[in-house]
This record gives structure tokens, C-alpha cells and sequence, in this order.
């Protein structure tokens, strides 16, 4: 469970547009986005996320998207699967 | 070291400091009777943390009765005449006991450490009477938030508002199963937090369209749910086909929506 917080999370309520999953680290919080899977904030800067955690939690990018879609579906990531 | 971050020191907390805890630790009653007069009539805020009441209960028999911004986070419980005499010397108290609901404290010192403290939560608690919850950020600011707003979503589970607490380094609000991004409460409703959370994004789409697509699914309203307005013209004015509506337009949007006409754009 504590693994799963640390890899990203898609809580009940988050800024809704655009799609997206928070990967927490103590008091910081990146933003990437399900669609490009590009982050979407520049502070805390993106550098600071380990490569290795970014790219685990982009392999689980289909099941983020349909956990997305499952909780958000008046904003599904999209219709259908993209590759990066 | 922060010159508006004051530790009120204890063996408890003396580890803060030697863990380079960015706040004037205050070590006497002296040093904290110096620190208050010191502060006491500045403008900027002033935050003071302290173990326990008694290290900080004495300033109410000699400080002056001035208006003072100093704010006090108590990490441990205070009796009821503790918390009155404290809430006559600080403008904001804020302590555990009594419905209120803390981190835990190896969060609390990160969280307080962080140098985004203000966008992070200290502390809250819920009033089932006038179904309101009240938040506080890491500068002791106090955000009420309607239960309301937390139950908005038909597809989330339902917010269990007797089952509260900050999680996550304060960056979620847990009601039951139910969990909340602070970043989406303050989003929703600190102004000032949304222009800096806009300012961080790498890109967006800054047009009225784009604030009011945003605006609308933070609220879960669908386009097909407003009264006076097709769906097609939502979609268009979303997509930028439209780019300047109607004012009557933008004030029933806005009426639908819950906020002044003005604000749609700073979403």
C-alpha cells in the first residue's frame, strides 16, 4: 500500500483537467499527464522525480487511464490507447 | 531559519532544531516572553509552534491586549481555559483534542519544514451541525469548505465526515474512503492559489473556454446541465469557436456554476 502511495495516485477529488497522476513524495507532488505523459507543472521541477520511478508509474499507464475514466467519466483520458 | 517561524523548544522538539528545522528556537521563558513583544505588533504573521500549552499560557497575564497577528499551532491538547486565554494573546490557535485532527508529528515537522508550507494542511476539523470543514494550512490559514463540495461526485465513494484526517504530508484530506488532493480544495477556493497553480503549469490553454471547461469539471456539472444554454454552445464556446459570449451568456454560466462572471477566467 505505502509502495502503491509512493508510485502515484488518483484521488477521489483532483484538479479535473487535464488527466492526470500524482506521484507524492513527503510534502511534494508531481503532476503527470495521462494523455502525453508529460508533467504538468514546472515547480517542484520534473528533473526531481527518479527516472526509474516515472518510468514504473507510465508502465502502468492503462491501468491509471481506466482507473481515470473509471473515476472521472465526465472526463475520460480519452477514447483510445496512445503510445508515447 | 525563518524570522516568521518561532519554535517554542522542548527536549521533544530541541531534536527539530539540531535537525536544522527552519524556525528561532526560543529556549527560556524569557526568550519567549522577548520573542512575543518582539512580535506581537508586526503586520506579517508570525507563526509559533509549542509543545504544550504552559510554555506559552504565562504571555497572557502580561501581554498588552493589542490586536497581534501571531498565530500558535499547540501540538499537544490544551484544557478549555488554556485554549481561551491563548486565544486572547494569539489571533489563531490551532490544537489537537476536541474534534481537531493533526498529522502525525513526524509529518507535522515536514510539512512545517517545507517551503510550500502554505499549501499544505496542518490540521481540521468537521461540524456535522453546519455541515462545514474547516481546514488549516501550514501557515495557520483556515479554509472552510462545505461538506457539499466533497460530495459532489456520483462517481466517488461517499465522504465519511466522522472518519477526518490529513494524510499524505498534508496533501490529502481523508473522509473514510473517501480522499480529496488539497491541491483540488485550494484550487476550488483560494483565488490567489489558483494564479500560482496556473503560473507552475508548464502550458495551458489560458483562453475563457479553457478556464471555463476547467471551472465546470471541477464543479462535476456536465455541459448538458445548464438551464438556459444548449450543449453545443458550451461545447463551442469550451472549444474557442466561440471566444467572446454573450454577457448574459457568461452570467448564466457563472449563476450555474456558483461564482461572480469575473472569476470564470482566473480557473
Amino acid at each position: 500500500m505505502e509502495e502503491e502511495r509512493v508510485e502515484g495516485q488518483i484521488r477521489d477529488d483532483e484538479r479535473v483537467e487535464p488527466p492526470h497522476v500524482t506521484i507524492l513524495h513527503k510534502t511534494r507532488a508531481w503532476r503527470l499527464a495521462l494523455r502525453t505523459g508529460m508533467f504538468l507543472d514546472r515547480v517542484p521541477p520534473p528533473r526531481e522525480v527518479p527516472p526509474e520511478l516515472e518510468d514504473l508509474v507510465w508502465q502502468k499507464r492503462k491501468q491509471l487511464r481506466r482507473k481515470w475514466d473509471e473515476m472521472y467519466p465526465e472526463n475520460p483520458v480519452f477514447s483510445q490507447e496512445d503510445e508515447r | 531559519m525563518s524570522a516568521d517561524l518561532l519554535l517554542v523548544s522542548n527536549h521533544d522538539t530541541e531534536q527539530w532544531a539540531e535537525d536544522g528545522f527552519p524556525a528561532r528556537a526560543l529556549r527560556s521563558s524569557d526568550e519567549v516572553r522577548e520573542a512575543f513583544a518582539a512580535t506581537s505588533r508586526r503586520r506579517n504573521p508570525v507563526l509559533w509552534i509549542a509543545d504544550h500549552p504552559e510554555q506559552v499560557v504565562p504571555l497572557a497575564a502580561e501581554a498588552p491586549l493589542v490586536v497581534t497577528n501571531n498565530r500558535l499551532l499547540l501540538l499537544n491538547e490544551a484544557e478549555r481555559f488554556q485554549r481561551e486565554l491563548l486565544q486572547i494573546v494569539f489571533r489563531i490557535v490551532l490544537a489537537p483534542g476536541e474534534g481537531v485532527h493533526l498529522p502525525e508529528l513526524d509529518e507535522m515537522k515536514d510539512i512545517l519544514a517545507a517551503p510550500n508550507r502554505e499549501d499544505l494542511l496542518v490540521g481540521g476539523s468537521t461540524d456535522p451541525v453546519n455541515q462545514l470543514v474547516l481546514l488549516y494550512r501550514g501557515n495557520l490559514q483556515p479554509v472552510v469548505v462545505p461538506y457539499a463540495w466533497f460530495s459532489r461526485r456520483a462517481a466517488a465513494p461517499r465522504p465519511d465526515f466522522r472518519d477526518f484526517e490529513i494524510t499524505d504530508y498534508g496533501q490529502t484530506v481523508r473522509l473514510g474512503k473517501y480522499e480529496a488532493s488539497v491541491d483540488a480544495v485550494l484550487y476550488a477556493h483560494d483565488p490567489e492559489y489558483r494564479r500560482k497553480a496556473r503560473a507552475r503549469m508548464v502550458e495551458e490553454d489560458a483562453s475563457f473556454g479553457g478556464a471555463l471547461r476547467r471551472l465546470r469539471l471541477l464543479k462535476g456539472v456536465a455541459r448538458s446541465d445548464f438551464p438556459d444554454l444548449s450543449e453545443k454552445q458550451i461545447a463551442r464556446i469550451e472549444r474557442g469557436e466561440i471566444k467572446k459570449p454573450h454577457a448574459s451568456t457568461v452570467t448564466a454560466i457563472a449563476q450555474r456554476l456558483g461564482v461572480e462572471p469575473s472569476e470564470i477566467e482566473s480557473y
